[in-house]
Order: C-alpha cells, then structure tokens, then sequence
C-alpha cells in the first residue's frame, strides 16, 4: 500500500497529442479500454455464460453425452425429489455446511485473536497458520488426509492413548463427515487473514474507555470487538457458506463417486459429477447444477436478510 | 519510461497470445482433411492403464511403425475411470481417437450408440482373426457386427495365501470344493490365525455371475433383463452377512480404508475370489506367496467360470482411416514379438501365435497353467452385457456396501437394487 506512485499517463504523452482529459475519454479510451478487457470478455462470453447457457437449455433435455438432446420438459427436475441418492447428497452437504462453516469460522476467529497480539515472530505464526490454506483444494492434501485417519494411522494411534477407540475415520460412517470437516477447518487461512485485517481497524481508544468502565475481557469482546468486526464475520461467512456447498475435491478423492463409506460423503457435487461422466446422464447432471445455484442462492438471500439484524457498519447509527 | 516499457512489454505480448491462438485455429482445422489411403496416416489410439504398460505400449507402437512405415501412431493413456470420462467427452464433441481399448461391460453401450466400427468390413482383409484362442472367437460380435476384438483374456478364481491354510489346518481349495468348504474353511482361518478367512464375496458383481451360472442361469438374459429374480439376489445377499457376522469375512470399513489396494495386497486375508491376470499384481504387492484354484461350485458338473475377454480394442466409427486401425489392431493380437513384450500385462494373450511367443515366469507362469488345467471345464462366454451394465455394477457394489455398514437390511437392499435397475435397464 505505502509503495503506490502516482501515474499521470496524461504527462507522459508527447508534446502535439490531442488535447484535453475530457474529450480524449469519451473518443478513444472507451474502445482502447473494449479492447483491453477483450480477453477476459472473450472469456467470459465463451467460456462462462455460453456454457452455463447451454447447460440450462441440457437440464431441460435428457441427453446422454451421445445421441442428439431430447427435450422433456420438467422431468429432470421432478425426477430429483424422488431420487433417493439425490435426498441422500443434500442431505450430506447440509449437514456439512450447518457444521464446517461455523467451526471453521469460530476457530480462525480464535487463531486471529491470538495473533493481533504483539509477540515476538508473529509473523512466522501467521505464515503457519495461514500455510494450510495455500495447498488447499489439492488432491494430495487429501490422499495424505485420508491415509492420517486410517487404521493404526496417526490420528488413531493418538486417540489410543487418551483410551479412544474410534478405528480408522476414513471407514467409518460415523465419523467420515467429521474427518472432511476438520480438513476444511485446517485450512482457515482466507478467513483468518481477513479477520485478522478487520480486527486490526478496530480503535484502541474503544477497549482502552471500556476498561476504564471496568469491563472484562470477554465483556470488551462481546460488546466490541465482535460489533465493530461483524461487517468481516458476515463476508466471511458468504464466502464460506458458498464454497462449502460447493466442496468436491476432498470429498471426492476421500469417498471416491459412490461417497464412500456407506454414501456418507456423497456431497452434492460429488453425485453431480458421477451421474453426468459416470452414468452419462449429462442432462439430469444439468438439471442438478442449476438446482444448486438456486439453492445457494436461497441461502445466500437469507443471510443477506438477517445481516440487516447484526452487522453494523460504520458511520451507522445503531 | 518505466510504465511505458511495461506497456509495451503488454502489448506485444497480447498480440503474441492473439498470433498464437490464430496459428493453433488454422493448424487444427487444416489437419482434418481427407488424405488417400496410400498417403502417410496418422492414428490416434487411447488405452487406459499404468506407466507399466504404457512404456511396453510404446515398444510394440514403435516395432507397429517399423513394419508399417506409413502409419504413425499418436498414443494416449489414463487410469480406468479417468479414462471413460475422456472417451465419453472426446466421442460426445466428435473427436474420438481412431483406436480405442474398451472393456467387456461398455462394449455394448458404444455399439448400440454407433460409436464403434464394425471391424466385420476389415475381416480377411486388413484384420486377421484366424488364430485367437477358441474362447474368444466370436465374443466382440454383437447383433451381427464385429465392434471389438480380445487383446487378453482372463477367468475367474480364487487367489489364496497356502501358509494361512496350512497354520489353520484347512485344506488348501482344489478343484470339486464347495461353497460350504469355502465358508467354513474361511471360518476356520479367522478363528485359528486372527487373519481374515476371505474377502467377501458379495462385493463383486462376478461371484453373483458366477453362482448363476453354476445354477445354469446367467446374469443378464438374451433381450438383456437380469437374469434372476429378487428371491434369488437376496439369499445371495443374506450369505455376505453372515458370513461377515461370522467374521469369516473381512469387515467392510477395513476394505474401504485401503481402495484402491485389494485386500491380498495388505495381508488383510487369506484368500479372494478375482480374476486370474491379477495374481500376478497381487504377488507383487505383498511378500506372501499366493496361489491360485478354481472357484467352489455346489455343482460337481459346472464350475460356471468361462474366458472373458480381459479387454478389447475397438475403432472409432468416426476414423477417417478405418484400414490402416484394423492394421494395427490385427498387429496387436496377432504379432509374436507384440506377444513377448506384453507377456500377460493385458491376460493371457488372444491367440495361439503370441501365447507360444510369450515367455511367462513366475505368477504369470502359474496363471497359464491354471487356466490350461481348467481349459474343459470352460463354459460359453456370454454375450456383452447390455447398455448401462457399467452403471449397475457400481450400484451392487455401494448398496451391498451399505448392506454390510448395517444401514440397510438385505430387503431394502433387494429392492434399491431392483430400483436402479429398472431405471439403468429400462431405458
């Protein structure tokens, strides 16, 4: 931020270039600035909204990735509520989402609380915890993951000794779920950092008269640090909100197509992709994607909703 | 002057991007156009499969283009799953490889979709079928058409530790043994040696297969419903849970931790029934000495097992050089040296020239002479299996899956079952 020039490219022109700001905009910039963004609106036009447009015209239709789309209406769409493996992955992604998202977000919390302070090499702190994050959605990150949680593995070998008998998680229905959602919750560092940032503009003057009122530590984070930074809590939690229903690569290379075991990590994503390169069912597959925007959209609507109740914004009166 | 040399360094490199992407555009649909028979081709020939076997690929590719100047040969390869994802894609946007693997259980969904060539056309001509072994004339022929041709073939059995049959005092299998010997004999090895007696045999689609078939019925009829009835698939499955009740079959939580690795590999179990090829795989995993007998059958006249075609390899209906792939795929079966280098990577070789030619040691030895100790007692391969089969696979394996967690119980295992494959099959 401190390292920022300011660039005239005004200045730069040589002597004898066309004259003012003003008019030199509204003539040429707009198609130079056109044909700068170019790529990524090339991008965006055939990559993003060309297939997301055919994708909804294929949800309408029952097509099998080889013979010509059929359109059947609604039928891909009625089919889901009596799908009982499709029953079975929402379920999965709800309860994961209902569980990742606020123990992921408590603990980056935690973390973030911890290192505002000032302390000697702060700074190696922040880069280990933020670490996890870098590697994030990568495959080997969850083979090394699942072989940790296996029979004999690390992590039961360590319950042992607290007397915990739990066997391998990975073969586990009880506790497959739990496995993945500490995985996301290892990874806090997007949320952390952001905390981090949002604490970081609370005033001091605010703690400094609140301890002279005689308020406790948990008093001065109540009443605080959690109102002054509720704006970040609250974008932190969209964001992790839609990434969790979202999540594929763990789940997938944990529980393999079938979210194994016993369809306990059949994630959303997970059954989406299996039917539409598993079972061809690339119409259906369709139909289920859209089903997901909705869905995220619904839940994102409602968070905005309730956000009116607890986020306040500076300059707002409360 | 910073700025503007950034700026500069930004446009040249935007418009190299633009060159390059117009370069590529040309190249690609230059590339296309129809050239003579006679005239250099190039063939596009995809296989899933491991480093292995894709480095004794590039050595018959290599000998291929060496006898056959004028064909080059451009090779690509995935892992199994992978490798369905790919083709379905490549075929769905037009642009399926010339020559193709395929397995048993799809060749009946691409053929009915006319993805494949009818390799009759090249019969005699470019593709010579006169020496594949007499278990596996005939099996890629489907309503007339020839739309896949064995490169392999294997059979079913079962793959067993002697050592822990020896510690646990039961007789090492042979054929003639039941089923009866097989549960109590795995019974025996778990209480004796604390090692599982067996895998289970209802996690795989082929032991159902294989009962059936002792019983002289099949899986699939000739217009392509399953072959059994729910009463039949739930005394099936009632077995698998007593048998895992009775701990003479590994529990399936340890099964899951380990896949993709089998449970021989782990030293997990005694024995499994599998695919005979894969002795060869499993030795190499662990440092027990495994063997190899036939599957136990209730029926002293029908052992039930038959040759399978390990795989196949089909052309493209689409490939513009439909003589030149029928080449290369009678090379591939019918080439001695191709024989020696594979050995039996792919099952035991499709015909008699390359079987002689193949110098087997070891597992691979002992799988030969299983399969020549068998050879009588062979059963009819049945017809390909009918679209979606792939599907319906996967689907006995996680509702059994679920059956053993205890989620469900066997009826509402039965029933899912019946479910998915109205659907799968219906359609």
């Amino acid at each position: 931020m401190a390292t920022v020039t300011p660039v005239r490219p005004v200045d730069a022109t040589p002597p004898g270039a066309p004259g003012p700001r003003g008019a030199r905009r509204r003539s040429g910039d707009g198609i130079t600035g056109y044909f700068f963004l170019s790529p990524w609106m090339l991008g965006i036009l055939l990559l993003t909204l060309g297939p997301m447009a055919t994708s909804l015209y294929l949800s309408f239709t029952d097509y099998d990735l080889f013979d010509t789309p059929r359109w059947i209406g609604l039928d891909n769409y009625a089919r889901m509520f009596q799908d009982q493996r499709w029953l079975r992955s929402v379920q999965v992604t709800a309860l994961y989402v209902v569980l990742a998202v606020p123990v992921k977000l408590a603990v980056a919390l935690a973390v973030a609380l911890l290192l505002n302070s000032e302390r000697k090499g702060q700074g190696l702190y922040r880069a280990a915890f933020y670490g996890p994050s870098l590697i994030g959605g990568s495959v080997s990150v969850a083979i090394v993951w699942k072989a940790m949680f296996s029979d004999d593995a690390a992590v039961d070998q360590v319950l042992r000794v607290f007397g915990v008998h739990t066997g391998g998680w990975s073969g586990n229905p009880d506790f497959s779920l739990l496995m993945l959602v500490l995985l996301a919750t290892w990874q806090l560092g997007a949320p952390m950092v952001i905390f981090l940032a949002g604490l970081k503009q609370v005033p001091r003057e605010l703690y400094e008269a609140a301890e002279v009122d005689g308020a406790g530590r948990w008093r001065r984070f109540a009443s605080i640090t959690l109102p002054m930074i509720s704006p970040v809590v609250f974008f932190n939690l969209l964001m992790e909100t839609i990434n969790s229903f979202q999540v594929f690569t763990s789940a997938y290379v944990v529980g393999g197509p079938n979210g194994q075991p016993a369809g306990t990590t059949l994630f959303y994503t997970v059954y989406l992709f299996d039917r539409g390169f598993g079972d061809y069912r690339m119409g259906y597959a369709s139909a289920m994607a859209w089903m997901l925007l909705l869905g995220v959209g619904l839940v994102t609507a409602f968070l905005f909703r309730s956000a009116r109740g607890w986020v306040h914004y500076s300059g707002e009166k409360a | 002057m910073v700025e503007l040399k950034r700026f500069r360094a930004l446009v040249t490199s935007v418009a190299a991007l633009l060159l390059a992407v117009t370069v590529t555009s040309c190249g690609g649909s230059s590339g296309g156009g129809g050239e003579e028979e006679t005239g250099p081709v190039t063939l596009r020939f995809s296989w899933w499969g491991n480093a292995e076997r894709a480095g004794l690929m590039q050595q018959a590719l290599d000998l291929f283009h060496s006898k056959n100047p004028t064909i080059t040969v451009t090779p690509s390869f995935q892992e199994f799953e992978a490798y369905w994802q790919k083709i379905a894609t490549e075929t769905a946007g037009g642009n399926a490889p010339d020559v193709l693997q395929t397995d048993f259980a799809y060749l009946r969904e691409y053929a009915d979709r006319r993805v494949l060539y009818d390799l009759k056309k090249q019969e005699g001509k470019n593709l010579d079928l006169g020496d594949l072994v007499d278990g596996l004339k005939g099996v890629g022929e489907i309503k007339g058409g020839l739309y896949g041709v064995p490169v392999g073939g294997n059979t079913w059995g079962f793959v067993y530790n002697p050592a822990l049959y020896a510690q646990a005092g039961v007789p090492e299998p042979k054929l003639g043994w039941t089923w009866d010997d097989y549960r109590a004999g795995a019974k025996q090895i778990t209480e004796k040696t604390g090692v599982f007696g067996s895998s289970n045999p209802i996690d795989t689609y082929y032991n159902l297969e294989l009962r059936l078939r002792q019983e002289g019925g099949s899986l699939y009829t000739e217009e392509g419903g399953l072959g059994f009835d729910r009463a039949r698939l739930a005394a099936f499955l009632a077995e698998g849970k007593k048998m895992a009740d009775d701990k003479a079959a590994l529990p399936v939580e340890k099964g899951v931790q380990i896949k993709p690795k089998h449970a021989l590999e782990s030293d997990l179990v005694a024995g499994s029934p599998a695919w005979d090829n894969f002795l060869d795989r499993y030795s190499k995993a662990t440092k027990a000495e495994l063997k190899i007998a036939p599957s136990p059958s209730d029926n002293p006249q029908v052992l039930g097992q038959y040759l399978k075609p390990a795989l196949l390899l089909s052309v493209s209906q689409k490939s513009e050089h439909p003589a030149a792939a029928a080449k290369l795929v009678s090379f591939m079966i019918n080439d001695p040296e191709v024989g020696k280098i594979f050995g039996a990577n792919r099952g035991l070789p499709p015909t008699n020239a390359q079987r002689s030619a193949a110098q087997l040691t070891g597992p691979l030895a002992a799988v030969a002479a299983y399969e020549d100790g068998i050879k009588d007692k062979l059963g009819k391969t049945p017809p390909a299996p009918p679209k979606g089969a792939g599907s319906l696979e996967q689907a006995f394996i996680r509702i059994n899956e679920e059956l053993l967690y205890g989620r469900i119980t066997v009826d509402q295992a039965v029933d899912q079952f019946f479910t998915e494959a109205d659907e799968t099959l219906g359609n």
